[in-house]
């Protein structure tokens, strides 16, 4: 039987990803485990370059990459499993890399050799290369996601046109990873363009002038990572470093979120069993009247339900990462409801095995509380579960055509 | 207005392009060594090709390869004229891949030499530019 615990145990991984598996679960628990309780607790701009280092060496930052530019190939499946693993230790230093992945993604998708070879090798270099991907604005979050929404975006960052190339001005929010990325995609509304109609994806080194990187959030939660501004004042960027041509990001965009969509359903799932492992252990261990808490048929019923829920997120992740390896475009169906759900069940998880362990489960020494805290991010990130809604419901009723 | 007037005529100017490819030694190299295999199944007109690195055959009759795109010629016309590009095309859906995501992307970078010859081919093919 497998269990929570002992998952993917079901045949379901190639050699390479089970070892990879394990590697990334050594490296949470030798490198990661020990620094959780302090970068949780540093002050929001706090960055653990040597815990990033660390991870860079593993080959963290490259899982996606193709081996031809320097990469280890595995895959959104391979990131997926990567992902899990660190969440079940901490989400935040597993969005370090999810983030990063985010910010590679239009480059794999443009097919664009060019671009290629100037931005992927740069993951294999011996000082680890961190990338973001810059979408968020003050006035327009969902507008920049729905293309029904579009015309009504406001304030959306501007691309104007001269000679060769455009010129960036504006403002994005919440940038995971911005304070300390080398480049973002940058998502931009062409001048003219009412809304965000004219979207039009960018990849934009940041060191370049009239780019700045302004104050890290103080959130309540992934405090290991770090959600900045970045502000473009009169940004140049030549026009060979559009992705999929100018009006076309918010398409761009969408192939973008419906690749990573399963690697947030995997860190959402690696939160959930974080959070369940803790319990677990509680539960054997604590006795009341005369028996371990799991033998109280409520606390087993608790225990069933979140070891369930796990299990049922995984294998939804896991299709969907499969599928987003073996089908261009990626899939939206899956990837959307395996959101939904991992997001769903890492808060009702977290939230149950807080409940299990009683006053300790309120106490951080116990590590139960940052689970808590965490779980409710992912809800936001990469489609919120309103967002998500529409896309399952949207591909529910789209016309099949298939005998591919 | 369609670019093709005849399967004939589709399928003489693609299988001519992935010809050049194979003609290509480390080209050839690279998919022996990946277990590379690529269907296209393209309509309007219909018309199939199987590319092994062995060479390139029309209606082989094969049902699935490693890699397997569709799309219509004219998606394809576009593509290759570099007139459409990718990422449009595959979330517009003009284009769709099954198989192994990862292998295209390595494959990319060998695809140059048929987007330069391609403008080329067509128009000896009497195909109106994109």
């Amino acid at each position: 039987m497998t269990t929570a615990t002992d998952h993917l145990a079901f045949g379901s991984l190639t050699p390479e990803l089970t070892v990879l598996q394990q590697q990334v679960r050594d490296f949470a628990d030798e490198v990661v485990r020990p620094r959780v309780s302090r970068n949780d607790q540093a002050p929001a701009d706090d960055f653990d370059w040597e815990l990033v280092r660390r991870g860079h060496e593993l080959g963290l930052f490259r899982l996606v990459i193709p081996k031809e530019y320097g990469g280890l190939g595995h895959g959104v499946l391979g990131v997926a499993v990567a992902l899990e693993e660190l969440a079940a230790v901490c989400a935040g230093t597993a969005l370090i890399f999810g983030a990063t992945l985010l910010g590679q993604a239009p480059v794999l998708l443009s097919g664009d050799p060019r671009l290629q070879s100037r931005y992927l090798p740069l993951f294999n270099a011996a000082d680890p290369v961190l990338a973001c991907n810059a979408v968020t604005e003050d006035l327009a979050g969902c507008d920049l996601l729905i293309p029904e929404n579009a015309v009504h975006a406001a304030d959306v960052l501007s691309a104007r046109k001269v000679g060769d190339g455009y010129v960036l001005n504006g403002r994005k929010r919440f940038i995971t990873n911005g304070k300390v990325a080398h480049f973002a995609s940058v998502y931009g509304n062409l001048v003219g363009s009412p809304g965000a109609t004219g979207l039009t994806c960018f990849m934009v080194p940041l060191d370049a002038e009239g780019v700045t990187r302004g104050p890290v959030a103080d959130k309540m939660g992934y405090r290991a990572c770090l959600g900045t501004e970045l502000v473009f004042t009169d940004v140049v960027v030549p026009a060979d470093q559009v992705v999929g041509g100018e009006g076309n990001g918010m398409v761009v965009n969408i192939q973008q979120m419906n690749m990573a969509r399963a690697t947030v359903a995997a860190i959402s799932t690696g939160i959930a069993r974080g959070a369940f492992e803790r319990a677990k252990e509680f539960a054997g261990d604590r006795v009341q009247g005369g028996v371990p808490l799991y033998r109280h048929q409520f606390s087993a019923r608790k225990l069933a339900e979140m070891s369930a829920k796990i299990d049922a997120a995984r294998m939804l992740y896991l299709r969907a990462a499969h599928l987003a390896d073996t089908e261009l475009p990626a899939p939206a169906y899956e990837p959307a409801a395996a959101k939904l759900f991992a997001d769903r069940i890492a808060i009702e998880v977290a939230e149950e095995a807080m409940s299990l362990m009683g006053a300790r489960g309120y106490l951080r020494e116990y590590g139960i509380e940052k689970f808590v805290r965490e779980s409710f991010g992912a809800r936001i990130y990469e489609g919120t579960p309103e967002v998500l809604a529409l896309a399952v419901t949207e591909a529910l009723y789209a016309e099949e055509d298939d005998d591919f | 207005m369609a670019y093709f007037r005849t399967k004939e005529q589709a399928a003489g100017v693609f299988a001519h392009l992935f010809t050049i490819l194979l003609s290509d030694e480390q080209f050839t190299a690279r998919m022996r060594e990946a277990g590379l295999t690529l269907r296209l199944v393209q309509s309007k007109p219909d018309v199939e090709l199987y590319v092994d690195p062995d060479g390139v055959t029309v209606d082989a009759g094969v049902d699935k390869a490693v890699i397997n795109i569709k799309m219509s010629c004219d998606t394809a016309h576009a593509l290759w004229s570099g007139r459409l590009l990718m990422p449009v095309a595959l979330a517009t859906g003009k284009v769709r891949i099954r198989g192994s995501v990862a292998k295209v992307l390595e494959f990319v970078p060998l695809l140059q030499p048929a987007f330069d010859r391609y403008p080329e081919i067509a128009a000896r093919a009497g195909v109106a530019a994109a």
